[in-house]
């Protein structure tokens, strides 16, 4: 019973999973692509702060790896796994190793700054799919083997469930997390305006946007603003359960996400990415393929 | 598709897969649960906190300010996202954190740390920014790598610059606290 239920809810096939690792794998492939290993490599080791399991390793090992030529090599390696993983060639070995890679990567990078949260679904969504057959469609492995293993369409639907699941807990957990620390103190007037003209001083966040400083003109609306904001944190779990909230939800976050680019200078680009988990890909599929027979 | 071959799916392998989901959501979902509810980032497992106390207006902050000198004798702003894009968005509290002399203060600190510790006479001893002029000089060096020996628009010192918004009102944000100055 739990089964067709799972199937209800998340119309999943090997097609459906195999996009979505796509996707995901494909997200972090880009991201690596496009950032200065070597660059970070340069930074001192003793400005480093392990952060959670990073801690486990000895200095030894980073004072050999935080080296131009180390994180040239380790971006070497996470391109190539992320690229078999991505495209589906070797996929249940080389889901694990670009799940690996990038836990450790990700972790680094934390162990400089702060224990930012865009990237952290991806990587959970990461375990998901290192763990579960993600590469039987959709994928080098099965276009090179031509067979079609046999799984109940629940194997496929259950992770993309699981993923989505996973996206419902980080905006609800969040919304409950500031309601317990903060409580209606949230709602103050300048509970927003303070923080966003904090993030819009210095010249070390990504952007440098200026529209903060025009919030304390309109603060006696924003704490309507913030608690419209709690208010979808808390209902997003209904995107994954009815379908038809589904897209107002998504496309309030793809505002809200926007709204704090401009307005905080903080931005989830990974994130957003990952709503495309919501998407009907065999509807998708169906289409495409009607549109070639037509 | 797949559901036609069902019946090579025995049900001793439907009830492998069935405990291996059930471990990989129990896995997964058990640590962020208590992460949760002890609201506390142990990486890799994440307690959504982001912004959870929201900003408070009376109270103070301090911030920084990424300067270049030019060789030309100009002052400009730098981006340091476009030295170091692999921090992004935590850029700043690696700044922070170098100021606060953080990377002293760990459970198990670099060597060289323990060393500058031990050389200065305690940790209390240490100025703010112990390690700022290593990050700067790394950075000096990184941005003057993209341009020609020639340019004008090479650095010969890179600076941090801490102002402090005292909070209270929406005004007077730039309140100087502190330079650090590498020279190149």
């Amino acid at each position: 019973m739990a089964q067709g239920i799972v199937n209800r809810v998340v119309p999943g096939s090997a097609l459906a999973l195999g996009v979505v690792r796509s996707i995901v794998h494909g997200t972090f492939l880009v991201s690596v692509l496009v950032t200065s290993f070597s660059a970070l490599g340069a930074l001192p080791v003793t400005i480093m702060r392990p952060t959670g399991v990073m801690k486990l390793l000895p200095w030894g090992f980073y004072d050999r790896l935080l080296t131009p030529s180390g994180m040239a090599t380790l971006k070497i390696i996470m391109v190539a796994s992320l690229a078999l993983s991505a495209t589906g060639l070797f996929t249940s070995i080389s889901t694990k190793t670009s799940f690996l890679l990038v836990v450790f990567y990700q972790g680094l990078v934390r162990s400089f700054g702060h224990f930012n949260h865009d990237e952290m679904l991806g990587v959970y969504c990461l375990a998901v799919l290192a763990f579960t057959p993600c590469g039987d469609s959709f994928s080098l492995d099965h276009w090179l083997r031509r067979t079609e293993k046999t799984r109940p369409r629940w194997a496929y639907a259950y992770p993309i469930l699981l993923m989505q699941l996973l996206m419902a807990w980080v905006y609800f957990s969040s919304a409950l997390i500031k309601l317990r620390v903060a409580g209606l103190k949230y709602l103050t007037v300048d509970n927003l305006p303070a923080l966003a003209i904090f993030h819009s001083l210095d010249n070390l966040h990504d952007t440098h946007f200026k529209l903060a400083f025009w919030l304390p003109q309109v603060r006696s609306y924003l704490p309507y603003a913030v608690g419209l904001v709690l208010v979808w944190e808390l209902l997003f779990p209904l995107a994954v359960f009815w379908p038809r909230s589904r897209w107002w939800l998504l496309g309030a976050g793809v505002l809200f996400h926007i709204s704090t680019l401009f307005f905080m200078n903080i931005f989830f680009p990974h994130q957003l990415v990952l709503y495309l988990i919501f998407v009907n890909w065999d509807a998708i599929a169906r289409r495409f393929h009607r549109s070639v027979i037509d | 598709m797949a559901t036609s071959n069902l019946t090579n799916f025995s049900r001793r392998s439907e009830r492998g897969l069935i405990v291996k989901y059930a471990i990989l959501t129990v896995a997964i979902f058990a640590p962020l649960i208590w992460a949760f509810l002890v609201v506390r980032n142990v990486y890799p497992i994440a307690a959504w906190n982001v912004m959870m106390a929201g900003g408070d207006l009376e109270r103070g902050r301090n911030y920084c300010i990424l300067r270049g000198e030019t060789v030309s004798g100009g002052t400009i702003d730098i981006p340091a996202i476009e030295l170091t894009n692999a921090l992004y968005s935590r850029t700043w509290t690696m700044v922070n954190a170098t100021v606060g002399n953080q990377s002293f203060k760990l459970a198990s600190i670099h060597p060289a740390n323990a060393e500058l510790i031990r050389s200065a006479g305690g940790i209390d001893k240490l100025p703010p920014g112990a390690r700022l002029p290593d990050l700067l000089e790394s950075w000096g060096r990184l941005y003057n790598n993209r341009l020609p020996e020639s340019s004008p628009q090479r650095l010969k010192a890179i600076r941090v610059d801490m102002y402090r918004w005292d909070g209270g009102t929406y005004s007077d944000y730039e309140k100087f606290i502190q330079s650090w100055r590498k020279e190149l």
